[in-house]
């Protein structure tokens, strides 16, 4: 234990035997996960800059061009009431990614501290397991729709589904990183040098552990987007007009058999997404953190 | 075996009450006034006390969900708003679908996993392994109602091979035809991530010392690999299918939705939809108590695949 570890509590590349510039490159090696990243920071681009890029107002209704097949000027066709397909896909990823996102940062927040806690203070550890076991019962997509029955459906409802369907796995791997970390002899040597608790909590155990929760979460981000889309293609979330890419494979499964490209383009986007991201994951969990393997 | 599922059961116990509490808010606690969405917007002062009495509203929050419990006990879970059946009555329809979806998304994602992952780890590192696993990860990454879509487009519309809309009656009566394709919709999403696993397990597995002992005692690969392998590399694949039992849920929520399928889970979104409080809560707590359920039988399962479980 060198005291540059002692005093910043970090233990960085030595234990994974990976330096973070060696995590990139090692990435773009990888010729699939190199072809995943590009595709999803496209998309996330394409998101971003949806106002910009957009051809058509997202919105705008255009009775004379209804259920058209893709063409020159509409690239993925019209919808029932003729909004332009390609714009809504464009806001719809906005949505999507952006409830993934605020699902999986908020729930990873709140489940790594709390696999933290209950690795810290072993007295805990008890309560906080149980009431991790307490949610795992619940399947997101029910929390979804008991969400939704309360406050009605919409946006909060699946933030909150996501949130709490993300809070106990990560719980659960951050406890198992945070117990290893409290195995170390630094924490020890922290603790007998009188570093005080929230500074042992912050500095020497999260900071350990953010790497693990980091690929976990970007492990479980596409299994997130498709709960997610999943309760907007049930009707619990976004609402109409609003762009939502389940919501929208919903709405164009009434015109499956006239006009199939109105439900098959967004689901077609969300499995670009989520596909995407699991290869991502993946090469991260391999590059970073391979005893997540399964 | 019957300390384990002692010990399993008294885990549950929360987790159901927990489970209870949720329901009971929503039957009690989240409309502003359930007395006066029974009663209706004109009804009188009156009607609404008369109706708050019964329903015992007019009392403390805990002794509520005290005699929600004892009502549930009862097996009472209250009146549909829309419809105005027991709701109780409403489940008993509706789980017998469900269960018979499930069990049927089961027998396609099971065998079919086991094989494609044996298949991938027996050829490793080979054209097959490479698009099995490619397949699985596409599998994995496609949201249920992308599956659906497809099955009811071609197989159902285009080439109108079966029907895809409803439930023409039980399996044994001739529903078979009208059970494949929600089954095969919600069976595809599972297989991925079996194929997956079980190709791990069974790699490990094939490293182990028995197997070494069994090729050496010249057993045939065949049995080395179906009796040897397979059944030491199923305890992982058990453990994936309980994690896996909230997705099969949610997938069966979302194959009812699609299919028309008169199940639990469609029954649960129509009464959110149309803000049927009792049949909603009625419904979730029948698909979180399956849940539950589902993880207490795959413990069941374990001590009966690795017997070491069992002595720990």
């Amino acid at each position: 234990m060198s005291a540059d570890a002692l005093e910043t509590g970090f233990v960085p590349e030595r234990d994974t035997g990976v330096s973070r510039a060696g995590v990139l490159r090692r990435l773009a090696r990888d010729h699939v996960a190199a072809m995943a990243g590009l595709v999803l920071i496209g998309i996330v681009l394409a998101a971003l800059f949806a106002p910009w890029i957009a051809p058509y107002d997202p919105y705008f209704t255009d009775l004379t061009k209804v259920m058209r097949a893709p063409d020159a000027e509409h690239w993925f066709g019209t919808d029932n009431t003729g909004r332009d397909i390609f714009s809504r896909v464009l806001y719809g990823t906005r949505n999507t990614l952006m409830l993934g996102l605020v699902g999986a940062i908020v729930g990873g927040f709140i489940g790594g501290a709390l696999g933290i806690l209950a690795a810290y203070y072993r007295w805990l550890d008890g309560w906080i397991m149980r009431l991790v076991d307490i949610m795992l019962a619940f399947p997101a997509i029910l929390i979804g729709l008991a969400v939704a029955a309360i406050f009605g459906a919409g946006l909060t409802a699946v933030v909150i589904a996501l949130v709490v369907a993300t809070v106990p796995d990560v719980a659960r791997v951050a406890r198992g990183a945070a117990i290893g970390v409290m195995g170390q002899e630094f924490m020890e040597a922290g603790r007998a040098v009188g570093v005080s608790d929230r500074e042992l909590i912050w500095r020497y155990l999260t900071l350990n552990c953010i790497s693990t929760i980091f690929v976990f979460l970007t492990l479980r981000f596409g299994q997130i987007i498709l709960i997610g889309a999943a309760l907007g293609f049930l009707g619990m979330g976004a609402q109409p007009p609003t762009a939502e890419l389940g919501m929208m494979a919903a709405q164009g499964r009434d015109f499956l058999f006239m006009a199939p490209h109105i439900a098959t383009i967004p689901s077609c986007a969300i499995f670009v997404i989520v596909l995407a991201a699991n290869l991502l994951g993946d090469a991260f969990r391999d590059v970073l953190d391979p005893r997540l393997q399964t | 075996m019957g300390q384990q599922i002692v010990h399993r059961l008294l885990i549950s116990f929360p987790a159901l009450l927990g489970v209870l509490f949720l329901c009971f808010c929503l039957l009690q606690v989240v409309p502003a006034d359930p007395a006066m969405i029974i009663a209706g917007p004109d009804a009188k002062a009156e009607t609404i006390a008369a109706i708050r009495q019964e329903l015992g509203l007019d009392r403390s929050i805990p002794v509520q969900f005290f005699e929600y419990i004892m009502r549930v006990l009862r097996g009472d879970l209250g009146r549909s708003i829309i419809s105005n059946k027991m709701v109780s009555e409403e489940l008993a329809m509706t789980i017998g679908p469900t269960v018979e979806l499930m069990l049927g998304a089961m027998l396609i994602a099971v065998p079919s996993g086991l094989a494609l992952g044996t298949l991938a780890a027996v050829n490793r590192g080979r054209l097959t392994d490479r698009i099995i696993m490619a397949c699985s990860v596409a599998g994995v990454s496609m949201p249920v109602f992308f599956i659906g879509l497809i099955l009811i487009q071609f197989v159902g519309f285009k080439w109108a091979l079966l029907p895809f809309t409803g439930r023409t009656g039980p399996v044994w009566d001739g529903g078979l035809p009208s059970l494949i394709l929600p089954a095969l919709t919600l069976g595809a999403v599972l297989i991925g991530p079996i194929a997956r696993l079980t190709r791990t397990a069974v790699l490990e597995v094939l490293g182990a010392d028995f197997v070494r002992t069994a090729r050496a005692k010249g057993l045939r690969e065949r049995v080395v690999i179906i009796h040897h392998a397979l059944r030491n590399a199923m305890i992982p694949v058990v453990t994936l299918i309980g994690l896996q039992a909230a997705f099969l849920l949610g997938g069966a929520v979302v194959t009812e939705t699609m299919f028309s399928w008169p199940g639990v889970g469609r029954l649960a979104v129509g009464a959110i939809v149309s803000s049927d409080f009792p049949t909603a809560q009625g419904a979730i707590m029948i698909l979180a108590i399956a849940f539950l359920s589902i993880n207490l039988l795959v413990d069941v399962l374990y001590v009966y695949l690795d017997p070491r479980i069992q002595r720990r």
